[in-house]
């Protein structure tokens, strides 16, 4: 367990206007873990996904994929790297085939230009064919859910549910090493909730990513973390096991307000 | 030194106009984010409204009433005349696309920016109306201190120009319409939850608006005399130049805007030449656009992802 | 511990293999039902439907093959030049569409690209430097330097938000225009002189036509053939392009650009790609325009002429190949038929008539508007007649129709006064009728069909020029309110 961890966050900090929204934050996480982030609503936790995938700029701090900095870097290029995200209000590219906003997402790490694709060249159909096999994979990974007739409907004619699970999907197409997954099972019902927890689980066996999860129910926390991380005010308050997190005082006055903690 | 000065006082004058037209694109654009192409054309219907009144009036060359009282006249029926127009376009062809694509909006001020031109090339021709101000206003009288050399008129237009935008920044300061739309241009949703009427403010908006082009018309004409159904693509083109210098969203920026486009169009005109002037304020918007997106005093639009 | 505190349970999920319980699978029927049902209604469906059975690149002969044939068929020069103004304008719709229908970025510029073709083109291959290029190396030289042009303006361009997009690109346009009228005496340096680059207001006249290893293209009836092949190879491109990585990221630009910049799609490389693409396409069409027209003036390229190709996009559908080509042909085609009065007339009743055959429902609802209108009209005619006849005094020429209407519209000597007023009138009440519903709202239809009347006769039908783009803003206007996916296009959803 001595190996460098594959994504690491070093003394990162972000604020906007006057609001610092993270502050010194010092975050790992080891290739193949599963490692969740829990917090109150504005503690940071979306601003954390952002800073890794580029779209702000830490003010302070660097953020390492695999040892190299991926500060700077444009968004797209950093996706092209290896790191992957869903999205807390869901956005799927809605009037595009369920099939096809995951064969976008291929674009990364494919390379037919312009010309071959208009010329149809051997190498080009031989690409296009494999993204439509990825895609296809990818889709099955989510059982019958996402198959069959539903590949060239709209996305925009899934349910939410599905709609989660897509994108879900749309991620794994882009081949990441790391999956930032926020709150992947907001306003789904407890048999989805269930669903999803063993989802996670299998990204991590059978698809061999490296999970990093923003998430407020804490059944699906408990059911998939190998570490929990807890924000507040964008500083890390606790860190460690489930049991250790969820029942230290800082995370639970966070939480509930420091009476709570008082009366434990 | 003389010439400079002159530049000086032209871009003044100019600078004022401009930032009339630009607090009209920057209001509206901040409450609805929509740039609307046809304030230009309103501002041009302004002219002609103006215009329209001079002519009734019996001007230019016999007028039936004193001269003030014609261009108090020509100035309050093309503002409302520009307001009222505002108003309807807004109702007409922006108001049912509220919640469309972003682009729809678009489309549709094309649409009407073009409908509006040819409705005037159709209704006054094609032809040049000229307010031709001097035959009214003694253009010798006004400010004559050594180097300085400001007509009546161009006192005018400023002096008005500035009393419009002292105006305009105490309507939103402090008055609850004020309030309201600054409220609205933050969050519409959340303004719709305090009980304010959104479809009013963005009315009141676009009338306000609407009644500062219509003023920049009249003054265009009183300065420039010509008016003619093209004049609003260009100084629209313009007035957007300099809404977005400034910061668009934000009223001191469009002010701040305007002068800035106004002071660099008079300077570039007289001292390298007036064909160049379209080149001149292009490139300071690609600058701009480049360099400081946000303008000079706007905020930097955060956007939650 | 506290006893408070319960042992947290993982939630159970429902059991899902009693008989008769939810099945996963089953609603893939309830799902296709939709597909079942749907079958279109309304007179046009046969034909809609046979047409959507012939598959697209056997549409796509078809339609070339008809417009080849276009020359056999008319003797008329004018109406083969019209055909070629289709095809042209079918390429530069093609053009915008992967800029505003993929990649959904707002070009206002985009005639200036068309412009820039043209007097490149003109440039190389007249008197105006003595160049005489052969067509052969013209045309990719051109298409290369519009596509660097595309660049150029996507550069500065590429970071910004649509709306600014729209106004930067417009003042290019704007720029062009003066550029092109002004560029007639400039000063080079080491040069004796004022050099003269585009003729100025006069643009270039005498441009050489094209010819292709020694086969000069002299007839108007070449030209359509050649601009069918350049149509044909491009549109089958770009469809091909569509379908593949480079296609769908644009779409995807074209939903969410930050989804897709996170989904590794490198958004402003693409941005730039579609301008480029766009300019190109719009460069090569310039190309063909003024070998054509044998010559190019500023005029050719101002902004009525963006709004028009903004019209056949949007009419078409933006985001649809064969849409935008519809609407192309559709415009190009009635604008043409603008031109004379006679024709004018036709296509203006023609389209109020279809206009309420489609939109009123029932047809009880649409007889009584139609014979309300008539009705009313002969009834206003009568009482202008009597109160004040100098009103009716004029004619309405132009044979059959116009001698019905002659008896039925109020139309004085001359008439642009009272065209005028109504004119005001007449977007009064349009702008009023949007406002009111039911049965106030069929009332005051009658008098705006007939005050629309009114003013065509007597204002509109006489200046073509004016007219043209006065409808086209309607047009546009109404699209948007009614029908923003255009006639082809697929109705889309937004987030909001």
């Amino acid at each position: 367990m001595a190996a460098a961890p594959i994504l690491e966050l070093r003394g990162v900090s972000k604020s906007f206007g006057g609001l610092q929204v993270i502050d010194g934050l010092d975050l790992h996480v080891n290739e193949n873990e599963i490692v969740s982030v829990i917090g109150p609503n504005g503690a940071g936790k979306t601003t954390l996904f952002n800073l890794i995938t580029g779209v702000y700029a830490p003010d302070a701090g660097d953020i390492l994929l695999d040892g190299e900095s991926l500060v700077g870097l444009p968004p797209h290029q950093i996706t092209r790297r290896g790191v992957a995200r869903t999205f807390q209000t869901l956005r799927l590219f809605l009037n595009m085939t369920v099939k096809e906003n995951v064969m976008a997402a291929a674009y990364g790490h494919t390379k037919a230009g312009v010309w071959q694709s208009m010329l149809r060249t051997p190498a080009a159909r031989r690409e296009e064919r494999m993204i439509r096999e990825l895609a296809e994979e990818k889709l099955r990974f989510f059982g019958q859910r996402l198959m069959g007739y539903r590949w060239d409907q709209p996305a925009y004619s899934l349910s939410y549910a599905n709609r989660r699970r897509l994108e879900i999907a749309r991620a794994m197409a882009t081949n990441p090493r790391v999956l930032l997954l926020d709150e992947p099972a907001a306003g789904m019902n407890p048999k989805e909730t269930h669903e999803i927890t063993e989802l996670i689980g299998q990204l991590r066996t059978e698809g061999g990513y490296t999970i990093l999860v923003i998430e407020h129910d804490m059944h699906v926390v408990e059911g998939i973390s190998d570490r929990v991380v807890a924000l507040d005010h964008g500083v890390k308050i606790a860190e460690g096991s489930f049991e250790a997190v969820a029942t230290d005082d800082r995370v639970v006055e966070a939480y509930l307000g420091t009476k709570a903690a008082a009366t434990k | 030194m003389d010439f400079f000065v002159q530049q000086l006082v032209n871009g003044l004058t100019l600078g004022s106009v401009y930032a009339l037209i630009a607090l009209g694109y920057s209001m509206v654009y901040g409450i609805l984010k929509l740039l609307n192409f046809a304030h230009g054309d309103v501002y041009m219907m302004g002219a002609f409204a103006g215009y329209g009144v001079l002519i009734a009036l019996g001007g230019p060359y016999d007028l039936t009433l004193p001269v003030v009282a014609v261009i108090a006249l020509m100035f309050l029926a093309a503002m409302l005349a520009s307001g009222a127009l505002g108003v309807v376009i807004e109702r007409f062809a922006y108001r049912p696309l509220r919640n469309a694509p972003r682009i729809a909006p678009l489309i549709s001020a094309l649409g009407v920016a073009f409908f509006l031109q040819s409705s005037a090339l159709l209704l006054f021709g094609a032809d040049f109306r000229s307010y031709d101000t001097y035959e009214y206003v003694d253009l010798a009288q006004g400010i004559h201190v050594g180097p300085l050399n400001i007509s009546v008129v161009r006192l005018l237009v400023i002096g008005t120009s500035f009393a419009l935008m002292i105006a305009l920044t105490l309507l939103v300061s402090r008055t609850r319409l004020g309030k309201a739309m600054r409220a609205t241009a933050f969050d519409r949703e959340a303004a719709a939850m305090q009980g304010i009427d959104v479809d009013r403010v963005i009315m009141a908006t676009f009338f306000i608006g609407s009644v500062l082009a219509g003023a920049a018309g009249v003054m265009v004409g009183l300065v420039f005399y010509k008016v003619y159904f093209l004049m609003g693509f260009l100084a629209g083109l313009k007035g957007f130049t300099a809404a977005v210098v400034g910061g668009i969203g934000s009223i001191p920026g469009a002010m701040l805007g305007g002068l800035a486009i106004g002071f660099g169009e008079a300077f570039i005109t007289g001292y390298v030449s007036s064909t160049f002037q379209d080149f001149f304020v292009f490139a300071i918007l690609i600058v701009i656009l480049l360099v400081r997106p946000s303008g000079l005093l706007g905020r930097a639009d955060i956007q939650k992802v | 511990m506290d006893e408070h505190r319960k042992e947290p349970t993982p939630p159970q999920p429902p059991d899902t293999t009693r008989e008769g319980g939810p099945r996963i699978g089953v609603d893939e029927w309830v799902a296709r039902s939709g597909e079942r049902i749907t079958r279109r209604a309304g007179w046009t469906a046969p034909a809609a439907e046979a047409f959507e059975r012939v598959p697209p690149w056997a549409r796509l002969a078809l339609v070339v093959a008809l417009a080849a044939c276009v020359p056999f068929v008319s003797d008329s020069e004018y109406v083969v030049r019209v055909a070629v103004n289709t095809v042209l304008f079918g390429l530069l719709a093609l053009g915008l569409n992967v800029v505003v229908g993929y990649a959904g970025l707002l070009d206002l510029g985009y005639v200036a690209f068309y412009g820039f073709g043209a007097y490149a083109y003109a440039i190389l291959s007249s008197n105006q430097f003595d160049l005489h290029w052969p067509t052969e190396l013209t045309i990719p030289v051109v298409v290369v330097a519009s596509a660097l042009l595309g660049l150029l303006l996507g550069l500065p361009s590429r970071r910004l938000l649509g709306d600014y997009l729209a106004i930067v690109t417009l003042f290019f346009a704007q720029i062009f225009v003066v550029l092109t009228t002004n560029a007639d005496r400039i000063n080079v340096p080491f040069v004796d002189g004022p050099v003269d680059f585009t003729g100025g207001p006069n643009g270039i006249a005498g441009v050489d036509p094209m010819s292709f290893f020694g086969i000069e293209l002299s007839r108007v009836e070449h030209y359509l053939w050649f601009s069918l092949v350049v149509f044909t190879v491009v549109i089958v491109g770009l469809h091909l392009l569509n379908e593949s990585r480079t296609g769908r990221a644009w779409r995807a630009l074209r939903e969410d650009p930050l989804a897709a910049e996170l989904m590794s799609m490198p958004v402003n490389r693409l941005k730039l790609l579609a301008f480029m693409f766009g300019a190109a396409v719009a460069g090569l069409t310039g190309t063909i325009f003024a070998s054509v027209q044998l010559g190019v003036f500023p005029q050719n390229f101002d902004l009525p002429l963006l709004i028009t190709l903004y019209a056949m996009v949007i009419l078409g559908g933006a985001g649809s190949l064969p849409g935008v080509v519809l609407g192309a042909a559709v415009i190009t085609i009635s604008l043409e038929l603008l031109r004379d009065p006679g024709n004018a007339r036709l296509l203006f009743y023609g389209a109020i008539v279809l206009g309420l055959l489609a939109f009123m429902r029932p047809w009880t609802k649409l007889a009584v508007v139609a014979a309300g209108t008539v009705v009313f009209g002969f009834v206003a005619y009568f009482v202008v007649d009597a109160v004040h006849p100098a009103w009716t005094a004029g004619s309405i020429d132009g044979g059959g129709l116009g001698g019905l209407l002659d008896g039925w519209v109020i139309h004085p000597e001359s008439s642009v006064r009272l065209g005028n007023g109504a004119f005001v009138l007449l977007v009064a009440a349009v702008i009023a009728l949007s406002q009111l519903k039911g049965r106030w709202r069929l009332a005051l239809t009658i008098p705006t069909l007939y005050l629309a009347a009114v003013v065509w006769e007597n204002r509109l039908v006489f200046e073509p020029s004016v007219t043209r783009i006065l409808l086209l803003g309607a047009l546009l206007i109404m699209l948007m309110n009614a029908r923003p996916q255009g006639l082809m296009g697929t109705s889309r959803v937004e987030i909001v």
